[in-house]
């Protein structure tokens, strides 16, 4: 079994490194716990009018380190909900990394991402080739493999179903 | 024959025995058994992780409860009807599972070391990071943000070895530079995602003969290096701090001379002076002395990362018969309970108030703007750990990070000033 690719167009490039998701949503929303409430403020701050923007399966991209600070889960909440399949990224934070993981959102570390894409263009994320492929210039660029857990982790939709998977089998060799 | 001996570094020492083996390298997927499972109460944290054991998974006992505990140190004290019944739900789990329920205490990652969780050698899991504090004393200790729901459903935890880089911290300490400044200085001189995914050694003759505080300190910041945690091989201080402590009969651990790093980092503070890490990032350390003079309205000395007795003594030593500029707030928030008693014992408290500063009891809340939430246009001078816009307040309100002494100084003055000529060394 594998993962199924990613394609989208990109619906926005974060390019700043370091950057906190917090910012997302602002600090100031982020005991809302209404997804819908949540998806009207995403990138407010940023850009008015992104949640129009939005088509089901579009990717994020990020610089380094994306994902830096106290990564909250709020902001790629609202970004799931908003229709965001995934980020592509130049590299990850280990927290923001395990807990997105851990929500079943597929994140793809991918050097040179920010400088091959703009806003608007349509990537495609090829898991078992390995790259990530900007289909209107016909680039490619390779992404670094996902580790076994965290490839099964998203296989499976999930930490929980990942979980009840693993534990079965745990129970099953005792 | 004697299997050849493999050099292993802390970390791997660690793993490897929570995972019944003789041996773990790095890139290795193992399962390991959490000698401790920390958390502390948070709405979509642990309300969540009670119901999906229990709905999900159908444990309705968490396996080795005394593995458990629970603080409670967010919200605290409650103020809202919502927040106190969090409270309720975790005081409720923890009576049914027999899982002990700290709460005003103090904060968490302190409290667990003070009750012996700290244990040296052992392996640790929490959802927040900020446990790597624990590393100070040859704890592996790291944060698993959701992941950790699977210590509450199995005995173990999948995770993937993860290599180690030695940091070794040389030279010699100027005085008025604290364990704050050395930690930020790290992150200046090897960025803030040069440890990603990996684990931190720290070691060298800074840390040798610094306070366990200090250390504290700074394992506790390992996430701002992009490390997973941080840990100091144990000590004649380390040991006789945990002597009597430790809630396990462990041995510690410490690294093979010729254990394999992925890197060694040879970082010289001789020359470092204070700094302040500027918004709207940890990954920004600057030089104290080019952020003089810039007004700040409020200043909070407190958190997991500093509010402990060194960072107490050395505002209360900036503070002593001065008082703090009329209009300036500044929060002094001991990290514990044990903290505040004695900080009361030594006069400190007596000498903070008296200089006008508002003293709470042990609580996160200052670190994240739940209480003494900043307006559009303030500024804080903070030794909480972020310094995110908004975090403690206002999107249009700042915060600088620095040590215990630079707030106090700046609470003098109402603007970023240099605590040295209030410490007597400059």
């Amino acid at each position: 079994m594998g993962l199924r690719n990613l394609r989208g167009r990109v619906a926005w490039v974060f390019d700043e490194d370091d950057f906190d998701i917090d910012l997302i949503i602002g600090i100031r929303n982020i005991k809302i716990t209404d997804v819908d409430e949540l998806a009207k403020v995403a990138m407010a701050d940023r850009a008015p009018g992104f949640a129009a923007t939005v088509q089901r399966g579009d990717l994020l991209v990020g610089g380094r380190n994306f994902g830096y600070g106290h990564p909250h889960y709020p902001a790629m909440r609202a970004m799931r909900h908003l229709g965001i399949a995934g980020v592509v990224a130049e590299s990850f934070s280990p927290g923001f990394f395990r807990g997105e993981i851990a929500m079943g959102f597929p994140l793809v570390t991918c050097p040179g991402i920010v400088a091959a894409v703009q806003r608007g263009d349509e990537i495609e994320v090829d898991w078992a080739a390995g790259c990530v492929r900007h289909l209107g210039r016909g680039l490619s660029l390779p992404l670094q493999p996902l580790g076994a857990a965290e490839r099964e982790t998203l296989e499976a939709g999930g930490l929980i179903p990942y979980l009840k998977r693993r534990i079965g089998r745990t129970i099953g060799v005792q | 024959m004697l299997a050849a001996r493999v050099p292993q570094t802390m970390t791997e020492k660690i793993l490897a025995r929570a995972s019944g083996r003789d041996h773990v390298r790095p890139g290795e997927d193992i399962e390991a058994r959490p000698d401790f499972v920390i958390s502390y109460d948070f709405p979509g944290y642990t309300d969540v992780f009670f119901r999906e054991a229990r709905e999900e998974f159908g444990v309705e006992r968490v396996s080795s409860p005394e593995r458990f505990v629970l603080f409670i140190d967010h919200m605290v004290p409650a103020a809202a009807p919502k927040e106190e019944e969090l409270h309720r739900v975790t005081r409720a789990w923890g009576s049914a599972q027999g899982v002990p329920v700290h709460e005003r205490k103090g904060i968490g990652h302190q409290v667990s070391a003070e009750l012996g969780y700290a244990t040296p050698g052992a392996f640790v899991v929490h959802f927040d990071g900020h446990v790597s504090q624990l590393g100070a004393f040859g704890v592996y200790a790291f944060g698993a943000r959701k992941g950790v729901l699977e210590a509450y459903v199995s005995e173990t935890l999948a995770l993937t070895v993860p290599p180690t880089v030695r940091v070794v911290v040389t030279g010699t300490l100027q005085p008025g530079v604290m364990a704050r400044d050395v930690f930020h200085h790290l992150v200046r001189v090897m960025g803030p995602s040069s440890c990603a995914f990996k684990a931190v050694e720290l070691a060298g003759p800074v840390i040798d003969a610094m306070s366990i505080e200090g250390r504290q300190t700074i394992c506790g910041q390992a996430m701002f290096l992009g490390a997973t945690t941080m840990l100091i091989a144990p000590d004649a201080r380390t040991l006789e701090w945990t002597r009597g402590r430790s809630r396990l009969d462990l041995e510690p651990v410490w690294p093979d001379a010729d254990a394999a790093y992925e890197r060694v980092v040879t970082v010289d503070v001789s020359s470092l002076e204070p700094i302040v890490v500027v918004p709207p990032s940890p990954a920004n350390t600057r030089d104290l002395k080019d952020h003089l003079g810039l007004q700040v309205h409020t200043g909070y000395l407190g958190s997991c990362a500093s509010g402990r007795l060194e960072d107490l003594r050395a505002a209360a030593t900036v503070l002593r018969g001065r008082q703090v500029k009329p209009g300036f707030q500044l929060h002094v928030v001991p990290t514990s309970q044990t903290i505040m008693a004695q900080a009361a014992r030594e006069g400190l408290l007596e000498t903070l108030v008296e200089a006008g500063a508002f003293i709470s009891s042990p609580t996160c809340d200052y670190c994240y703007g739940r209480i003494a939430t900043m307006a559009d246009g303030q500024r804080a001078v903070s030794t909480g750990t972020l310094n995110t816009p908004g975090r403690m307040g206002s999107v249009d309100s700042e915060i600088y990070i620095c040590n215990a002494a630079v707030v106090a100084a700046s609470a003098i003055e109402g603007r970023i000033a240099d605590p040295r000529p209030y410490l007597g060394v400059a």
